[in-house]
């Protein structure tokens, strides 16, 4: 029975199964990390996100246990791809002079390993902005919208984003593929929903940059004809609910 | 009889039909032993039939360097036929050229332009080491066989025929997979040199039927921690051996294979 467990880490088909599952459960967390950030889109000057931020806050011990549990998922994903990436090199140490592919492979499928590394040191940038930075005393919100207004942060968050995108379109697919949950009939519905959810998870994290920094420069040009506005006080009582 | 002596003689009487001799510039790679180091060498071939096969191309090749007094290309061809797997090489980048469904042995010259230069290399995958010229070792595909690739039966007299009900598409996909000719053309296009699709492919052949019943567990995890030991990449799903199939194994066979071994993992006896 150990043996068996064992061989989950260490056989070829064992290690992509956990890479798979890892993969599937994080893409779980995306979908739920989307839907949450949607309330940045409210227009009540960032109450609703900042009331989701204090209510996450308040699960207090529980937050830490599943954020625990995302970081060694995402950290088991990494090594796992690390560890199949180098394998596959060294599996063929004299390469071919002339190398031909037949079309089967995608940009997607063929640049797995870039995108999955971009996204690694995007998620560094994005944990030291928002959640291993102090709060701002205007709250999360204003945080948020300050950094994507930022040329530079709306940058990385794009770029970030859309390697995800790219990196998702394969990955749904090839985990169920790998967990040999495909076959007769389900290979068209699987590689369709991959596409979809690649499309709507890139899609969907790019609005925030690039809303972001279109109305900051609009919010820019109008600043340069008005006077700039006090911050809201609402926001500062949303700040101490968090504290 | 007659008859074929007419055609014979058709043929003979309408030289128009003769098609053009190819000129061919070939840089083959040359490597005399496992241990020694390889290199290209250029040979240029000016009278090429385009009626003959890749192999007789290099079967002609080959009678020019022994009349040079010089060493002839090794490479591996047996059934000539593209049913037995013993051919290989890499022809322009692609493992059995550019054809789909085809073996090298079934190419022929008139695929190719006159003026071409075409690269010849072995497989290449640390699992194939490369033994002379273009001839590599496969035999890890025998020892992942020798794993579990085999059923227990009761020797003797044939069994009576249709005593053992399958359903025909059960059959029929059985069947499928014991197309593979073993050739390794999926390690060789694989950009991980996998040998996921080969052992797919032998593992579901012998798990759909019920004479495979009895190994079934036993088998794919042998088969699989064989296929880990020589040295193969893992699959990361490109579909690229599917398209270098000769014999077109499909990779929905990789998805069973995949099935198959969780299952002998978590309830496997």
């Amino acid at each position: 029975m150990v043996r068996r467990i064992a061989s989950l880490w260490s056989s070829s088909i064992g290690k992509k199964a956990l890479m798979s599952v890892t993969g599937l459960l994080l893409i779980g967390f995306l979908v739920l990390h989307l839907v949450g950030n949607l309330q940045l889109f409210a227009d009540d000057g960032g109450k609703s996100f900042d009331a989701y931020a204090a209510k996450l806050k308040s699960f207090g011990p529980l937050l830490y246990v599943a954020e625990f549990g995302l970081g060694a998922l995402f950290l088991a994903h990494l090594a796992l791809g690390l560890r199949v990436t180098f394998e596959n090199r060294a599996a063929r140490a004299q390469r071919y002079a002339l190398e031909r592919d037949r079309g089967a492979r995608s940009f997607a499928s063929a640049t797995m390993v870039v995108t999955g590394v971009i996204v690694l040191i995007f998620l560094v940038i994005h944990l030291l902005d928002f959640r291993l930075r102090e709060m701002a005393p205007d709250g999360l919100a204003a945080m948020v919208v300050r950094r994507l207004s930022e040329p530079a942060g709306a940058l990385i968050y794009v770029v970030g984003v859309a390697a995800l995108g790219v990196h998702l379109s394969h990955a749904f697919r090839s985990a169920f593929q790998t967990l040999g949950l495909s076959g007769k009939g389900w290979d068209t519905p699987l590689a369709r929903l991959g596409k979809a959810i690649a499309i709507v998870l890139g899609v969907g994290f790019a609005m925030f940059p690039l809303v972001f920094f279109s109305g900051a420069k609009k919010a820019s040009h109008q600043a340069s004809l008005e006077p700039a506005r006090p911050i809201h006080a609402a926001s500062d009582v949303t700040t101490e609910a968090i504290r | 009889m007659s008859s074929s002596h007419d055609t014979h003689a058709s043929h003979a009487a309408a030289p128009t039909h003769e098609k053009k001799h190819l000129a061919l510039t070939l840089h083959v790679w040359r490597q005399r032993a496992a241990t020694s180091e390889g290199k290209f060498v250029t040979y240029k071939l000016d009278d090429v039939s385009p009626d003959m096969s890749f192999l007789e191309m290099l079967d002609v090749l080959n009678e020019r360097l022994i009349a040079n007094g010089e060493e002839p290309i090794a490479f591996d061809h047996d059934c000539r036929e593209g049913i037995c797997g013993a051919c290989s090489l890499t022809i322009n980048g692609q493992p059995h050229g550019f054809e789909r469904e085809t073996t090298t042995c079934q190419i022929h010259m008139r695929r190719f332009e006159d003026g071409q230069t075409i690269y010849i290399e072995p497989f290449r995958a640390n699992a194939f080491p490369v033994v002379k010229d273009l001839v590599v070792d496969r035999g890890a595909f025998d020892r992942i066989i020798a794993a579990g690739g085999f059923i227990t039966a009761r020797a003797g007299s044939a069994p009576d025929a249709n005593a053992l009900p399958i359903a025909g598409d059960v059959a029929e996909s059985a069947m499928d997979a014991a197309a593979c000719i073993g050739c390794g053309a999926c390690v060789a296009s694989c950009k991980n040199a996998s040998a996921m699709l080969f052992v797919s492919a032998k593992v579901s052949h012998l798990a759909l039927l019920p004479q495979g019943q009895a190994e079934r567990s036993r088998r794919v995890l042998a088969m699989v921690e064989q296929m880990d030991k020589e040295g193969f990449g893992n699959c990361t799903n490109e579909s690229e051996c599917e398209a270098a199939c000769p014999k077109g194994i499909s990779v929905a066979n990789i998805a069973r294979l995949n099935r198959e071994y969780l299952r002998a993992l978590a309830c496997g006896d």
